[in-house]
């Protein structure tokens, strides 16, 4: 139904799409604020652009006006969309509305709210292929949604196509608009970050996918994201904005190998490195023991709605065993779903397992039950991903910092404003924000806020869940520093709860590896990365975005589809439906977390490591992986 | 299937417990006001000692929880009891006659007393809500649409004219302009289905500020979410984004609204508008008994509306959780 190949004609050779002198602005109390400024491009035919900006670069604005979808306070200031021969940005709407959807598709970066909540997904497909081409009669439609479905590898998709958008994972409804937007043979599709929320596996899925899509559909591509590691991985030529301009333009290798611009190479330098040249980890540290967690299990119970009065279990986390020495880094990384949430409301005692111990300083928490517990609860702090949420809008940020202490009792008066203050200063906020209202800190403030409040408690151990997942690359490495001075002052133990295995590589000297509710593999930082023993952290390793060249290629262990649901968890092995090295023992033999190999480094896994592909030697050549 | 069975046997048993409460709480509360029934039903020239008879032959010197009991049983058979002060004929009789003994026999049974009313009281209902709609739907789905423009204004103003009316008032003026000085249609009492128009209009000036407010907001609402402008990006059009998907998402908030908030109102406003109009409803029915002090009808009503409540209230969540699959069952 797609991919016939055309006929070479002149058509095929002149650009899709041409930019010229494009400028927006967003119209303030103060005039127009330019935001985009003298845009110039054109995209090939069957070509993949790749637009690379940070955040405040102005690239989402750019996307949308390629659609014409500007909407007031931002105007179009100037210069012209070309598209076939005519200007989008000055065609009667109803015109705009007949190219967008069908010609021109677009796919945003919030692939769970892009949909009506209350319709089966495969039915609002259908509806818009029916909207855009007028004529199609119902069965050949919703054949034709079927197969495009199938063509983005969505698992059973006859039955996917009646069910609801909440019972699509992230990754499955990008696909799925995917489907939507190719549905209708585009010849042009606009990919504005659409990677963004997807965990790095999936990511890499859909990376590969669309590349595939795009030589079957014969459709050009601006594909939009601020992480250049992606960008460099599907793009052919790729365009740098910095503050609404363009400041290079370049084929994708010549840009990562000789950037021209400062900005480029800044962007370049930016990019964490996970092999080459990073940093050196701590090592582990030879400490007491400060928390012992052993065979740790949660299990919730959700109602079932095909069965009368049932209830389906599921399994959060399924037997979780670490250690964590006393001022030592410990990560703790998974995809979304692998139960790293539910672990951290147990480790800090927002909740209660159901089976095994967590033990703190050789105290079984489970067994503390008022004043003890709260002094428990003193000492082991946590911190979550949303700074904004946990700061309340109406209370003074002195007044925020010291609600801990009035809670707990532990200071009033003269000493609780020199504590606040303290702490206040030691996290880098300057004390005169003390009486001021939270309004108009940026994300980082606010986290900084978030950290004072848990250190007036002087925690001995602080949990960072996604901590600093919403910050930027320059604030993270900021309170990465922050962390690392308190933690020299006062000892402190952190664990890090993150998605981020560059995060996680640069600060951390143990790392648990998890998935469906179980370590897969747990690890002294060095060993991990240089030779991972479960196929799942090698997958995880091929997948993340770098510029430098893998040890894991993506083609041995990239996986296919998502993690089972914890509510049916294979027999055997939980990886073995996605592990692409399973064998006749991984159905029937579920393998448990090893005994240290001596080196501090053990998987669950059946494979000895050597049976493996082995790891590509680590020579620095090149960034370009391709 | 399987979840429709198990949220209606679910939803019906929570419901029979919360009517039960009720129904015990109003039983309790009628029997401890001041005022000994007794007296009510056979009135002042009864003698003590016909009196006490009287009294235990009814059982009404039993312990309460015995009375509770067997008045349960009794709803459970369908039997709501005799009222104290009606007769089988209708009027009033309570207070002079049967001064020496009351025989149940003579008075009115309640089942058949609301049997007859509720008929009036549905149809008054459904035309009030009709009418509100009517006005509500098209100003507030306007007023949604336009958000911060004229039509949106007009939908405020309407509404808050709406909300500051004492329905007193409207009933009044509508009366005298509809029926006194034009004599376009009756008003008082019911002798046919026009007497129903001027209490309906009434009823639905008080539903309709609500109802209005809900709608425009939740279809505002509906318009901010990123579905309703990525669905125009992927080629749908506006029409049919606001047909088959803004209005359809509106809804859920509403039917809630609608169980929760505005049956309540609806009730009073009956008691009020068929208080005003004569009109021989249940409000009619009930606001006598009270004055009365006819206690079987009052805890009668009181126990159905508790369940009309309940089950209006199931309903509405059924439907919800049809149209939004996310929600809870
Ligand atoms: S046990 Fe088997 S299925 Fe599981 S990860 Fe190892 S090789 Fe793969």
């Amino acid at each position: 139904m797609m991919g016939q190949p055309a006929l070479e004609t002149a058509a095929e050779t002149s650009p899709v799409m041409k930019v010229e002198n494009l400028s927006v602005g967003v119209t303030g109390r103060a005039g127009i604020k330019p935001i985009l400024a003298d845009i110039s491009f054109e995209v090939a035919p069957q070509s993949v652009l790749g637009i690379i900006g940070e955040s405040g670069s102005g690239k989402t604005v750019l996307s949308r006006a390629l659609v014409n979808w500007i909407s007031p306070p931002l105007t179009i200031t100037g210069g012209a969309v070309h598209y076939g021969g005519r200007d989008l940005l000055k065609l009667p709407q109803r015109e705009v509305n007949a190219l967008r959807g069908r010609e021109l598709a677009y796919i945003g970066a919030n692939p769970t709210s892009a949909l009506d909540p209350t319709i089966p997904v495969g039915h609002q497909i259908l509806e818009k292929l029916k909207a855009v081409s007028p004529g199609m009669d119902e069965a050949t439609a919703r054949e034709r949604v079927i197969d495009t479905l199938d063509a983005v590898r969505i698992p059973s998709s006859k039955q996917r196509f009646d069910e609801y958008p909440f019972q699509f994972s992230g990754g499955m409804m990008q696909r799925a608009l995917i489907v939507d937007a190719l549905v209708s043979d585009p010849k042009l599709l606009i990919a504005d970050n659409i990677t963004q929320p997807l965990d790095v596996t999936v990511a890499a899925q859909i990376l590969r996918l669309l590349r595939d899509l795009q030589q079957d559909f014969d459709t050009s591509i601006v594909f939009i994201s601020s992480a250049l590691g992606i960008v460099a991985d599907i793009a052919d030529d790729v365009l740098v904005l910095e503050n609404g301009s363009i400041v290079e333009h370049q084929p994708v290798s010549a840009l990562l190998r000789a950037p021209e611009h400062d900005y480029t190479r800044e962007l370049i330098a930016k990019v964490p490195r996970i092999w080459q040249g990073a940093e050196t980890p701590p090592a582990p540290s030879t400490g007491d023991i400060v928390l012992e967690v052993t065979d740790v299990a949660r299990t919730y119970k959700v109602r079932d709605r095909n069965r009368l009065f049932a209830h389906k279990l599921v399994r959060a986390v399924r037997g979780v065993s670490f250690e964590v020495r006393k001022g030592e880094n410990f990560g703790i990384i998974g995809e979304s779903g692998c139960g790293k949430s539910t672990l951290s409301r147990l480790l800090s005692c927002l909740e209660a397992p159901d089976a095994g111990h967590i033990r703190f300083e050789g105290t079984d928490i489970a067994t503390l039950k008022g004043k003890p517990l709260l002094e428990l609860r003193r000492r082991f702090q946590l911190l979550l991903q949303d700074p904004y949420n946990a700061i309340a809008a109406h209370m003074s940020i002195g007044r925020t910092i010291a609600e801990p202490l009035l809670i707990h009792g532990l200071a009033s008066g003269r000493a609780l404003r020199e504590k606040v203050e303290a702490a206040m200063s030691e996290v880098g906020l300057s004390t005169e924000l003390y009486d001021q209202l939270p309004v108009g800190l940026s994300a980082g403030q606010r986290q900084r806020v978030n950290i004072a409040r848990a250190l007036v408690l002087e925690p001995e151990l602080l949990i960072l869940d996604e901590t600093l997942s919403s910050l930027d690359q320059v604030e993270q490495a900021k309170l990465l520093e922050l962390f690392e001075a308190i933690q020299k002052r006062r000892g402190i133990t952190y664990i890090y709860i993150s998605h981020d295995l560059a995060m996680v590589r640069r600060v951390c000297a143990r790392i648990a590896v998890m998935y469906l509710g179980r370590v897969v593999e747990l690890s002294d930082n060095e060993p991990m990365f240089a030779e991972a023993a479960h196929p799942y952290t090698r997958a995880l390793l091929s997948a993340v975005p770098t510029v430098e060249d893998k040890p894991y290629a993506t083609s041995d262990y990239l996986l296919e589809g998502e993690p089972p649901d914890p509510i049916d968890i294979p027999a055997g092995c939980s990886f073995r439906t996605r592990c692409p090295f399973a064998f006749d023992r991984c159905k029937t033999e579920d393998p448990r977390l090893g005994a240290d190999d001596g080196a501090g480094h053990a998987a669950a896994c059946h494979l000895a490591i050597g049976e493996m592909p082995k790891p590509h030697a680590n020579t620095a050549g090149g960034p370009d992986e391709r | 299937m399987a979840f429709a069975i198990e949220f209606f046997l679910r939803r019906i048993s929570q419901g029979l417990v919360i009517v039960l409460l009720v129904a015990f709480v109003i039983f309790t509360l009628l029997r401890i006001v001041p005022g000994d029934p007794m007296r009510i039903i056979l009135g002042p020239m009864a003698s003590q000692t016909t009196l006490e008879e009287t009294a235990k032959e009814l059982g009404l010197r039993d312990p309460m929880l015995i009375q509770f009991g067997r008045f349960v049983g009794e709803v459970a058979t369908g039997d709501l009891g005799r009222s104290y002060i009606r007769g089988v004929q209708g009027g009033s009789t309570g207070g002079s006659q049967d001064a020496d003994g009351f025989d149940p026999e003579s008075r009115a049974s309640v089942a058949g007393l609301i049997a007859n009313a509720l008929p009036y009281s549905l149809m008054l209902a459904g035309l009030g809500i009709a009418f509100a709609l009517l006005v509500a739907v098209p100003i507030g789905i306007a007023a949604g649409l336009n958000a911060g423009r004229w039509p949106d204004k007009i939908g405020l103003y309407t509404s808050s004219l709406f909300v500051s009316l004492p329905n007193i008032w409207v009933g009044v003026v509508l009366i005298f302009l509809l029926s006194a000085k034009t004599g376009w249609l009756p008003a008082i009492g019911y002798r046919g289905f026009e007497y129903t128009i001027i209490p309906a209009i009434v009823l639905a000036v008080e539903l309709s500020p609500v109802m209005i407010r809900a709608i425009s907001v939740s279809v505002a609402q509906n318009l901010g979410e990123t579905f309703y402008s990525v669905g125009l990006v992927r080629g749908i059009s506006r029409r049919d984004m606001i047909g088959k998907h803004v209005l359809r998402n509106a809804a859920v908030p509403l039917m809630n609204l609608f169980g929760a908030q505005m049956i309540g109102m609806l009730l009073g406003g009956l008691f009020v508008v068929e208080y005003i109009f004569s009109y021989p409803g249940i409000g009619m029915l009930t606001i006598n008994a009270v004055f009365q002090r006819d206690f079987p009808i009052i805890q009668a009503v009181a126990i159905l509306a508790s369940a009309a409540l309940v089950i209006i209230n199931m309903l509405v969540d059924f439907a919800s959780t049809l149209i939004d699959r996310r929600l809870k069952f």
